[in-house]
This record gives structure tokens, C-alpha cells and sequence, in this order.
């Protein structure tokens, strides 16, 4: 296998986007290009992630893309898998690069909903779950994940405080990202004012409806002798599956498909969780926050709650946890997210996060899921 | 061996809807569920059988909706529920008329309420 780096990383700013997923796209993928000091000519294959495409009557949007940026003739293909399309296409990517069978390929996830309404953007979002034996019951995804909670609250201990302090401690350091959806510290009051959505989920607990487009540029190491910025090595590059629906699962207390990508992941590195420096984990709703820092090792079931209202997951905490402000606060661009993840990472790394920069980087792992955990994929990551 | 002539989604979708029962596929393994499948998620067995489910259980699992998408637009709010069912298995369902958690509580006992649409609707015993 060849040692495969991030060589270059961009993102849009999250939340309303006035262009089209497909210009978005375009822009970031370049900007990210740009930044590694490539060339689109450099490319040899593209992945690229618009799960809710359709919304914009849009399919096939790969080689729209390598066309916009000058190079049609580029082999391309959209990954779908969910929210975690786009760490999809990452692997695909790693996979490409370190088996030897491309040098530099581009991976970009743009979504854009902000144009429909909030009942008819809940809808596509179902459409990551079973439609016709979870969604047509009644399940909406923020549903799904709440019956989560009520499991989970029935053997742990799981206050409105407790996932208050997640989303209280993401918004902190979305105020502190230029690219967040939303740039505003929030309150214990505020939190606690915001309207039921799906009991014990009330609006805060919940990640927007974001617009965004992320891009990185993944390259053997040997193709590149001198890139202008830090590289990241992919120290591990993990993709999971289980049963999407939930009823059918025997463990309600977290998702299997994390499990699973934790332990690979961290085989696949030679490391462990207490050599991880800081985190960008799935937190589409504050309980999947705490359940992805159990799933992965980092804490012991039922304790990354009050791990979490002690601070240790802050930005200058033990262990920091979604410094860009996380899905909650950040922004969740379904297909956007996973790599908009490694973006965050790649800023950090190369000591261009500003305001928000955590104490140490020299690893971090990134996890992103799909919907309610068909699908999983853990990146492990240390300087280069 | 070939697949097992098991019923497919429409017939489920008719079962609740129009014929009133809701159908399911047992393994060997001990296995249960109302989810279309042509082997066990669980040992891999293609050998299931087709099976009536009761469609009497308890919650497990239950989350009242405020913001639903839009077959339930006129529901709302109602309990989004899985349901353990009395021969074993899980399946998933609504209980209309619920704002309260605490109105439907882990372990209470329900039964499928057949011929309502949309969805699979479960009433409290
Ligand atoms: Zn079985």
C-alpha cells in the first residue's frame, strides 16, 4: 500500500447557499486543487457526493464537475451513502491512491436544500432511512435518533443538561469558524426555550438544514515532492455497514457500524484512542455526539455525558470534540459533511484554524455516518 | 438453493393496510422481523419462514414527533414507536393522539389497530 496523503482542502461557507450544488462544487474542488499546488490537469479521477440532487433535478453530476474545471475527459462517479457520502468517496479515494491505481483524485460533497420547505426537506432526509417500514411508520430522522435517546436514557442517566452542554459547547466553536452555519454562542436558556421537535430532541438538539460544498485532493506520496501546505498522512481509512433499521438491531445503546469502524480504525493505524489529539465525530443530534465518543472507544458506555458537562470535550479540554462547530453548529450539507470534516482537520494540522485552534494536532480522527447508521466510515489522520 | 417465495413489500404494505394483518419473517435462528429480507440479517439463513405477526408487544423504544414529514402532516404530534413483539421480533409503528412521553411509557403494552392509514398504527391496551 502507498502512503497516501490530503494534500489540499476547501470549504464554502455552510448554511444558504444562492448557486447551485453544481457551482459550489466547482468553486471548492478548485480552491482545493489551488491549495495543494496542483492543477486540475493533475486529476486522475473524481468522486463526488449529492445525495438530495434530485431536489435540485440534477443527477450525474461528475462530469458536469471535471468539465466545469476544464478537465471532461476525467473519469468520475457520484458515491451515495447517505450522510457520509462524501467520507465515502474519501475512501474510494484512499483506495484508488494507495492501491496504486491513480496518483491525485479529487473529492468534493455539495448539497443544497435551503430553496424547499422544512416539510418536504424532513422527507428527503427519511429517504436515508427504511422508507417503507420506518419512515412511512411515522420515523423522521430526528425521530429515529430519539428513540435512541429514550433507550439509551433508560439505562443511563441522560438530562436535558447534559445534551444541552453539546450543543451549548459546538455553537461556542461555530462562533469561532468563518464557514459555520451559524456563528452564535448559545445559552442553558435559550437551549431549554427551543420547541420540542421529537421528545426529548428540541430544536437545539437538533443540526439545521445547511447548504455547502467541501473539497480535498488525496495523493500518493511519492507524487508529490514539495506540497505548499502540511500534508496529512490517512493513517486509516475505514468504511462499516450494518442493519439501517433500528428495530431489527438487538443494541440500542449506540450504533454497531461505529463499533466496528472504531476498532478497524484504530487497528489499521497502530494507535489507540489516548493518541488521538482532537476529534470531528457525527453529531447530527447532541445524543449521537456522545454516542459516537462511546462507540469509539473514547469514553465507557453511558460516561461521555458528564465527560462533556465537565469540559473535557471543549476546544481547550482533554479532548477536543467538533472544534469547527460540529453538524450541530457547523452545518450539516448531507453530502458536504464527511468531507467538510477532513477539511477541519486539514485547517487545524496546518495551524490555519485561527480562533479555534485545539492544543495539540498531531492526530485526529474523523467519523461521519450514514443517516442512522447503515453505514459508518472513520478516518485516522496524523501530520506528514 | 434458490430464494424462498416469501411475500413481498407490496404484500406487506397491503396486509396492514387493506387485509388488516401484518406479516413478517421468522428464522430458524430465532430471528423475527417485518423487514423484507431473502436471508437472516442475523445467522445469513436463506431458510425463513413467512410468518403473521401478532402485532402485540411492548414499546422498547418511543419518541413523540412535532415536525413530521408529510403522509403524518395531520397527525402530529403523535409517538413514533418500536414495539417488541409478544412472539419476539421488533417492528416499528405511531400512536396517534400522544404529546406527553410520559403518556406512553417504555414497557407499556400495545396492539396494532388495523385498516388506518398512514402507517403502521398501534393503540395502547
Ligand atoms: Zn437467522
Amino acid at each position: 500500500m502507498r502512503e497516501t496523503w490530503i494534500v489540499g482542502a476547501a470549504t464554502n461557507r455552510f448554511g444558504r447557499m444562492a448557486e447551485s450544488a453544481r457551482e459550489a462544487a466547482a468553486r471548492v474542488a478548485l480552491a482545493a486543487i489551488d491549495r495543494a499546488g496542483l492543477a486540475p490537469q493533475d486529476i486522475d479521477h473524481t468522486f463526488v457526493s449529492n445525495a438530495f440532487g434530485m431536489a435540485e433535478h440534477q443527477g450525474h453530476l461528475g462530469p458536469l464537475l471535471n468539465t466545469a474545471l476544464g478537465i471532461p475527459e476525467v473519469p468520475s462517479c457520484t458515491i451515495e451513502s447517505a450522510c457520509s457520502s462524501s467520507s465515502a468517496g474519501l475512501h474510494e479515494a484512499f483506495v484508488h491512491v494507495a492501491g496504486g491505481f491513480a496518483d491525485a483524485v479529487l473529492v468534493v460533497g455539495a448539497e443544497k436544500l435551503s430553496h424547499l420547505d422544512t416539510v418536504t426537506a424532513t422527507g428527503y432526509f427519511a429517504t436515508g432511512a427504511d422508507f417503507p417500514f420506518e419512515a412511512r411508520n411515522g420515523a423522521t430522522f430526528p425521530g429515529l435518533y430519539a428513540t435512541l435517546a429514550s433507550a439509551y436514557r433508560r439505562v443511563f442517566p441522560l438530562p436535558d443538561e447534559t445534551l444541552a452542554a453539546v450543543a451549548i459547547k459546538n455553537h461556542a466553536n461555530a462562533a469561532l469558524n468563518p464557514h459555520a452555519h451559524f456563528q452564535k454562542e448559545i445559552s442553558l436558556e435559550t437551549y431549554l426555550n427551543s420547541p420540542i421537535v421529537a421528545s426529548p430532541f428540541r430544536l437545539y438538539d437538533c443540526c439545521p438544514f445547511s447548504d455547502g460544498a467541501s473539497a480535498v485532493v488525496v495523493a500518493a506520496k511519492e507524487f508529490l515532492r514539495r506540497p505548499p501546505t502540511t500534508p496529512l498522512v490517512v493513517a486509516a481509512s475505514v468504511r462499516t455497514g450494518s442493519i439501517v433499521d433500528m428495530h431489527d438491531r438487538t443494541d440500542l445503546l449506540g450504533l454497531p457500524a461505529s463499533r466496528r469502524a472504531g476498532e478497524l480504525a484504530f487497528r489499521a493505524a497502530g494507535l489507540t484512542p489516548k493518541e488521538i489529539d482532537f476529534l470531528e465525530v457525527h453529531d447530527c443530534f447532541t445524543l449521537a455526539e456522545l454516542l459516537a465518543l462511546e462507540d469509539l472507544g473514547f469514553y465507557p458506555r453511558g460516561a461521555a455525558g458528564a465527560a462533556t458537562r465537565e469540559g473535557e470535550t471543549a476546544r481547550k479540554g482533554r479532548l477536543p470534540v467538533n472544534p469547527s462547530g460540529g453538524l450541530k453548529a457547523k452545518g450539516h450539507p448531507v453530502s458536504a459533511t464527511g468531507v467538510a470534516q477532513v477539511v477541519e482537520v486539514f485547517e487545524q494540522m496546518n495551524g490555519t484554524a485561527g480562533a479555534r485552534a485545539v492544543p495539540r494536532s498531531e492526530t485526529a480522527l474523523t467519523h461521519n455516518v450514514g443517516a442512522t447508521g447503515g453505514s459508518c466510515s472513520v478516518h485516522i489522520f496524523r501530520r506528514g | 438453493m434458490t430464494a424462498p417465495e416469501g411475500h413481498s413489500i407490496a404484500d406487506y404494505l397491503k396486509g396492514y393496510t387493506d387485509l388488516g394483518r401484518l406479516r413478517g419473517f421468522a428464522c430458524g435462528c430465532g430471528f423475527r422481523t417485518a423487514t423484507w429480507v431473502l436471508a437472516c440479517p442475523r445467522c445469513g439463513s436463506r431458510d425463513l419462514t413467512d410468518v403473521d405477526l401478532s402485532g402485540r408487544g411492548t414499546i422498547v423504544a418511543c419518541s413523540v414527533q412535532h415536525v413530521p414529514s408529510d403522509e403524518f402532516l395531520n397527525e402530529a404530534p403523535y409517538a413514533y414507536v418500536v414495539v417488541e413483539l409478544a412472539e419476539g421480533g421488533r417492528i416499528t409503528g405511531w400512536v396517534a393522539g400522544v404529546a406527553d412521553p410520559a403518556d406512553l411509557p417504555l414497557g407499556a403494552a400495545v396492539h396494532f389497530h388495523p385498516g388506518y392509514k398512514p402507517g403502521v398504527q398501534f393503540v395502547q391496551d
